[in-house]
């Protein structure tokens, strides 16, 4: 499989991956989750470590945003733009990997 | 071979912002630098390292390294820099990458590379080294080495390699000054030939052997102006495969650096004697005690000690800084940089504009802003004073 990191629009179909650098771990003092990569950390709130765990390059953008609305109570369609903005914001850091749709059929 | 004093230490970024006023709770620690060693195979110009090596004592064993980064962790240290000194001349330092990593730390190596031989690097990936910083001093062997006052330009560029070879995410780092800014396009040449993620371009901090060294290594000012485009177009070429940091030479700036994120704010460092530092240059302060890990626990060097204490929070500025509203943004800028330049840590840091020690800074500046008759800065070499080891005691 290709595994070079793409720099693409999000599509329903793109399956986001955290980036191999970065990882993830309860930070024993504030009890988040704590996104750690070369130059520093992200303490995340809870809607961000929901989003986070979600990057494991097995679920799809769409599928994600299911999983989110159905565990926050909202729809889809409203929580689309924020977590597209929120993973665009982890891929403008280097932390994220897009798998494209044509790469997951490898 | 490091100059980690601004440059490599952990960004923080929260949703919540974290206190400001540490008067009213101690804030947790972040990040800590451990120097393993002071013992390092380049004799680098510009080494933070201190000129004057502590009087006694040993370097720390293994099971007081492993110590003190159980302690870190439990403090809520996230990030830990190995360093040194040259930390490959540990040879201890997989154990000490393991003990991190069951601490709960991020690790990054921050090496010169010499001593990175496949067998180590995989020892090292096995231990769970997280992440690799290797410093270059320039892009070719011939300046790099005069340099580094050591043929090592051949054997970064195989370690790099080496580094990419086996996945771990490679920083390449070169420290920028008066001999080889002249060099930087083909400096970022290499950093992409050589597969880096993040090339990080420290226009050098003067202290240690870089302050002993500034009238030799201080650029210019037409140098650091074609520098800093190039490094502002390189950032925007490279977007998205490689990460560019240009860090700004602070006796250039109009505000001083905001040190540390703060003094006992964010970071610490535990020196390779044990002494814990709220900065790595600290000991430019020559009247503060620090205490040190062989007789105290970490937790309690953080929160209780006069050193860290010392200049935490707000209260000790003076004017212009104590109704400055950039107070908490800049935190007076750098103590040891007032140290230096005024003889006095709680002054404010020259590097601000608003400094009355400003002067101080300005001639020092002005001086660097001529070429000397037939300097052509990237081949004049025999003006610097190369840092030397410890003495064995030390070792």
């Amino acid at each position: 499989m290709n595994d070079e990191p793409h720099n693409l629009p999000l599509s329903s179909g793109t399956r986001p991956r955290l980036a191999a650098k970065a990882r993830v771990q309860t930070d024993k003092i504030s009890g988040k989750l704590a996104l750690l990569y070369p130059e520093g950390v992200l303490l995340l709130n809870p809607t961000g470590a929901a989003i986070v765990e979600l990057c494991d390059g097995q679920h799809t953008f769409q599928e994600m945003v299911t999983t989110l609305a159905a565990r926050y109570k909202s729809s889809p369609n409203s929580l689309s733009s924020d977590v597209a903005e929120y993973l665009d914001r982890l891929r403008e850091r280097g932390l994220l990997e897009l798998i494209s749709e044509e790469d997951s059929y490898w | 071979m490091k100059d980690t004093k601004d440059t490599g230490h952990a960004e923080v970024t929260s949703q919540q912002k974290p206190t400001s006023s540490p008067q009213s709770s101690v804030p947790r620690p972040f990040g800590l630098l451990a120097e393993l060693t002071y013992r390092c195979p380049l004799p680098c110009p510009y080494c933070s390292n201190p000129t004057q090596y502590p009087p006694t004592g040993a370097e720390l064993t293994t099971e007081e390294w492993k110590r003190t980064l159980s302690q870190a962790g439990d403090l809520g240290v996230l990030h830990v820099l190995l360093s040194g000194g040259e930390p490959l001349l540990r040879s201890d330092l997989a154990e000490l990458v393991a003990a991190a990593r069951e601490a709960g730390l991020y690790t990054n190596l921050i090496t010169s590379a010499l001593g990175l031989t496949r067998d180590r690097a995989e020892r090292l990936k096995a231990a769970g080294l997280d992440s690799v910083q290797i410093s270059f001093q320039a892009d070719e062997a011939s300046l790099a080495d005069s340099i580094a006052g050591t043929p090592s330009h051949a054997r970064k560029r195989e370690a790099a390699k080496l580094v990419r070879d086996l996945n771990f995410p490679l920083t390449f780092n070169v420290v920028l000054h008066r001999k080889n800014l002249g060099r930087l396009e083909a400096i970022i040449a290499l950093a992409e030939e050589v597969g880096a993620e993040r090339l990080e371009l420290a226009n050098t901090q003067f202290y240690g052997w870089a302050f002993k060294n500034k009238e030799a290594l201080l650029p210019t000012r037409v140098q650091l102006e074609e520098a800093e485009r190039i490094a502002a177009a390189a950032k925007v070429r490279l977007s998205g495969k490689m990460d560019v940091l240009y860090i700004l030479p602070d006796y250039y700036g109009d505000r001083p650096k905001p040190c540390m994120n703060g003094w006992g704010r964010r970071y610490l460092t535990v020196n390779p004697v044990g002494d814990v530092l709220p900065c790595p240059t600290a000991s430019e302060i020559k009247w503060l005690h620090f205490d040190n890990i062989r007789q105290h626990s970490l937790a309690w060097i953080w929160a209780e000690s006069v050193a860290f204490n010392r200049f935490r929070g707000t209260a000790w500025m003076p004017q212009p800084c104590r109704s400055c509203d950039q107070r908490e943004i800049d935190f007076g800028g750098c103590r040891c940089q007032a140290a230096l330049l005024t003889g006095d840590a709680g002054n404010t840091d020259p590097a601000c504009s608003l400094s009355p020690y400003r002067d101080v800074l300005n001639r020092i500046v002005d001086g660097a802003q001529q070429l000397l008759e037939g300097e052509t800065p990237s081949s004049h070499t025999t003006d610097l004073q190369y840092r030397i080891n410890p003495s064995h005691s030390l070792t």
